[in-house]
């Protein structure tokens, strides 16, 4: 049979064209989903993942496993690339401590607050002259949770020591109370013993270090300004903030176990501990029926853990999962993850368009354990300068015992 | 050629089936065990052994495939430390009563180390408040519910000459307490550290110079004064004290679980006792927290440390922790609610305790041991030692040497007298204080040779009887006999024993407590029980290698 020259030449073309798509299947992921899709998983191999590391603090673990499934499901893609997200949990200044001295080298911090990103802000600009996070990019570098820190205790014994809320001066009331020898006996309730405060330890997690700063506050009665010289050279303030402090027994390692022990060991060991709003909503139906009625109180001034996902300005990371980790922050802002945190573990929603009051939410169902959805009466704590942050942590490190 | 193509066929096939299997091979071949050894508190024995069991029993393995064993033993939580700390314990997990002693553990390992034993926070098993347990009539000729309770009440009673008679109950006689060997348990510790707050009017900020006064000595000397004998483990205590009822023991202490779990038993109708309560002493308590310590110990391996940390999740999986509350603990799981049995009904008030008492440091923990000691009740004792001439070659030997050992540990203000016996009885030292002659009495014992008949009745009674007319009723009072035989040539018999002793049944708790050691298979056991079960005491089986440890138990009573 007599084939034509021609012929030959567009078969060979052909099968040029086929094997060019094939390779350039192969070399570039864009092209990969052009080909014809059962051979395409028969015979290409799946693009590399682009990884998107994240160390973020312990509170947000559920949610963010949780939130993560649906993620990966979107199929979100950078150059055709899938993104895998993989999850690293540690304390807040934990966090700080592994980025600084090169032991983990994630894409993504999220430490409980934007007090350590100013914190490490300052430490990599002291050490490196670069800071390894931008926070002024809120592309890269965000606040997607909020909680404020709160006080819980039993209602019984709130009653006696601050009644409905507490007074603007309520920490030197609390400095006070710890360090009356008296103790309950002072406050016509002998068979209490001596008054109990718990807060978590200040240089692991990120709620006993927003404590020891709301005292710091406190003693000063200011809401901003808060100096390092106020810290190293007052007197009668480093003696006051440390009898208050060598008056708490041990401090836990992170807030979830503290607040754990607040409703399994009830008020014979603490009378009250400074928490998270979001903590004292996800244990509120196990403390029902135990020691008494538990309830919550804002303090006079609010300090906010805004869990931010910041992006590492790190030569470790490379273009790709800048890109990737933007898509993930975006993801985490978006309106189904934000309710899913609101409705399941009691965060405040950055997306204002997510009411926080809506019926079945935890500001509804527990209002009479008095969380309050609108918290624009108090007014806020400014952050110090990283400098301010260090040297209270500092201050802390040397002079209280653990 | 088509012969071949068959072949290759065939040994391809081959191939395939082999390949395949190997899949099946390696669940055959077994790939090693990761062995977790545990040391725990007694108290929990009930609901840690079966879940132990059912653990083992579900192949759980470790990442790289082995399987994980876990080997649980039980044991006073004071003492498993010093095990850890000489050596002779090597576990993977401690477990504790309490956290209370973590501190001294680690300032003790700190010694020889550069690193704590116990690092971070350990998480709880399960909790159970130190409690008074007291049976119910008693509590309330006190005046509870309605009065609240505490170590105060229990020093004014111990010191008190009319005992329950001040109360309106002079048939109870006096008041009778107990608590365990500080040296060797939890509650023991616990005890000893709420007493001395409550004698230096404390609830905290305990110091050294606190322990110096004077007053808190007096204290101390009166609640130890009314304790009729310590004990090994809170375990043990609590089986003594629903077992002998309340002529046994008016109260001890305990946790809040062993008095819940008797008062089931009551209630079922397995136990016939009086209601027993929990006293939630009123100027606060501890926590018996039972953490659980995977051990910063060199012999700790990575692999064991990442089975022990599956075995801890499946201790605080909820069907476990609804375990232990079915059992009369308080779950550290804060979503199981506490329900039956943790109510009045079973003697408990989940609502206690009000307050707690802050924990000492190590220094001050130390410091109330050493005046423990100086108050603690001090005791009058004959030891009854057969020479008989069946004792000959190593028994005699591993006596001699263990009663050694055992009178070393002995207090100075103890009074000890031994007594030998074959055909003749011969007293080696008579009842007097130890501080004086204890070399003396450690050259006579160690002088002991065998030979002869068995006197074992007439000498028993000779050292019963001596006790009671010359030891001191305020002392803890208790004769130890050991024997390696039956008894061939006494006058008197095993009914005058036992006579003698029923006579003497009045004193309840504080009557003289007889320890008897069946040394070898020759011993009469039957014998040796009959007359150790009624005093309070207790019948030991024991050979020469394990001669050493009954003595050490026997001490715990002291």
């Amino acid at each position: 049979m007599y084939t034509p020259r021609i012929n030959w030449v567009l078969l060979v073309l052909y099968g040029l064209a086929v094997a060019g798509v094939f390779a350039a299947a192969l070399l570039i992921p864009t092209f990969r989903d052009i080909a014809y899709a059962p051979l395409r998983e028969l015979i290409l191999p799946p693009p590399a993942p682009i990884v998107v590391s994240v160390l973020y603090s312990t509170e947000k673990d559920a949610w963010l496993k949780d939130v993560i499934t649906g993620f990966e499901a979107s199929g979100a893609k950078v150059n055709g690339h899938p993104i895998k997200v993989e999850l690293q949990a540690l304390g807040s200044w934990e966090i700080n401590a592994a980025v600084m001295d090169g032991t983990r080298k994630p894409v993504i911090v999220s430490p409980a607050s934007s007090l350590q990103i100013t914190a490490l802000q300052d430490a990599s600009i002291t050490r490196t002259g670069k800071s390894l996070v931008n926070p002024a990019d809120s592309g890269a570098c965000r606040p997607v949770l909020k909680t404020p820190l709160v006080l819980v205790a039993w209602k019984e014994r709130a009653d006696v020591l601050w009644g409905q809320q507490p007074a603007s001066t309520l920490w030197k009331n609390v400095h006070d109370t710890l360090v009356n020898p008296q103790g309950w006996a002072a406050l016509n309730h002998p068979d209490w013993g001596y008054v109990k405060f718990g807060h978590t330890d200040p240089l692991k997690s990120n709620s006993g270090f927003m404590t020891i700063l709301s005292m710091t506050y406190g003693y000063y009665g200011k809401t901003s300004g808060l100096t390092s010289s106020d810290i190293l050279t007052d007197r009668d303030f480093q003696k006051w903030f440390l009898d208050t402090e060598s008056s708490l027994g041990q401090f836990e390692d992170s807030t979830g176990p503290l607040m754990q022990k607040m409703i399994t060991y009830g008020p014979s060991t603490f009378d009250f501990v400074a928490v998270y709003e979001a903590t004292a909503i996800a244990q509120a139906d196990n403390a029902v029926g135990r020691y008494g009625e538990l309830r919550i109180y804002y303090p006079p001034a609010l300090l906010w853990s805004d869990h931010p996902f910041c992006i590492l300005n790190a030569d470790w990371v490379t273009p790709e999962q800048t890109q990737a980790g933007k898509l993930f922050i975006n993801y985490l802002s978006s309106q189904p993850a934000q309710n899913l945190a609101l409705m399941k573990y009691g965060f405040r929603p950055v997306d204002p368009s997510v009411k926080l009051d809506q019926a079945g939410s935890p500001f509804d169902r527990y209002a009479a354990n008095g969380f309050i959805a609108d918290l624009s009466h108090l007014p806020e704590l400014e952050i110090p300068a990283g400098n301010v942050l260090n040297t209270l942590r500092d201050f802390w490190s040397r002079n209280v015992t653990r | 050629m088509k012969f071949r193509i068959q072949f290759l066929l065939s040994l391809t096939i081959i191939l395939f089936m082999l390949l395949s299997a190997c899949g099946q091979l390696q669940s055959v071949i077994s790939p090693g065990t990761a062995t977790v050894s545990i040391v725990y508190g007694s108290e929990k024995t009930e609901w840690l052994e079966p879940l132990v069991k059912q653990f083992n029993a579900a192949n759980n393995k470790i990442k790289n495939g082995k399987n994980i064993l876990i080997k649980s033993t039980a044991m006073g939580s004071i003492e498993s430390v010093r095990g850890i700390m000489d050596g002779s314990l090597q576990p993977t997990v401690w477990s504790p009563a309490s956290s209370i002693y973590i501190p001294v553990a680690n300032a003790e390992w700190r010694k020889t180390h550069t690193d704590d034993l116990v690092t971070g926070t350990p998480k709880d098993l399960v909790l159970s408040p130190v409690v008074i347990a007291m049976w119910r009539p008693m509590a309330q000729a006190l005046g509870w519910p309605g009065k609240a309770l505490g170590w105060t009440d229990i020093a004014q009673l111990a010191t008190s000459s009319d005992g329950w008679k001040a109360f309106g109950h002079p048939e109870w006689g006096q008041f009778k307490f107990g608590h365990t060997h500080p040296d060797y348990s939890n509650s023991g510790i616990v005890s000893i550290i709420a007493e001395a707050y409550a004698g230096a009017k404390k609830q905290r900020g305990l110091t050294e110079a606190d322990l110096q006064s004077p007053d808190l000595n007096q204290f101390m000397s009166a609640v130890e004064s009314s304790v009729i004998h310590y004990g090994t483990s809170t375990g043990f205590f609590s089986d003594r004290m629903f077992s002998n009822g309340p002529s046994y023991l008016s109260a001890a202490v305990m946790y809040e679980n062993l008095i819940v779990a008797q008062e089931s038993k009551r209630l079922a109708g397995t136990s016939s006792q009086i209601p027993v309560v929990a006293i939630y002493p009123k100027e606060g308590t501890f926590w018996s927290n039972h953490p659980y310590v995977i051990l910063n110990a060199p012999w700790v391996t990575d692999e064991q440390k990442e089975a022990a940390e599956a075995f801890q999740a499946f201790l605080l999986d909820k069907p476990q922790q609804l375990k232990a509350l079915e059992l009369g603990f308080r779950p550290s799981d804060p979503s199981v609610p506490l329900t039956a049995p943790l109510d009045t009904q079973h003697g408990a008030d989940p609502a206690q305790p009000k307050t707690i008492l802050e924990v000492p440091s190590a220094a001050v923990i130390g410091g109330i041991q050493n005046l423990w000691k100086q108050t603690k009740k001090p005791v009058d004792l004959v030891v009854v030692m057969d020479i008989s001439g069946s004792m000959g070659g190593d028994k005699i030997t591993s006596a001699r040497s263990s009663l050694m050992q055992f009178i070393r540990k002995l207090d100075d203000r103890d009074r000890l007298e031994i007594i030998t016996f074959s055909t003749d009885i011969t007293t080696l030292s008579s009842l007097s204080e130890l501080g004086g002659k204890r070399q003396q009495v450690l050259d006579s014992v160690s002088g002991i040779f065998e030979g002869g008949d068995t006197k074992l009745f007439d000498a028993t009674l000779q050292a019963y009887q001596e006790l009671q007319q010359n030891g001191d009723p305020k002392h803890i009072r208790s004769v130890v006999v050991l024997t390696d035989g039956r008894d061939n040539s006494s006058t008197s018999s095993q009914a005058d024993i036992l006579n003698k002793i029923n006579a003497a049944q009045g004193e309840g708790g504080n009557s003289i407590k007889l320890f008897t050691i069946a040394f070898g298979s020759d011993a009469d056991k039957t014998v040796l029980q009959k007359i150790a079960d009624p005093t309070g005491g207790k019948e030991y089986d024991s050979s020469p290698t394990t001669i050493q440890s009954i003595y050490d138990d026997i001490a715990t009573f002291f």
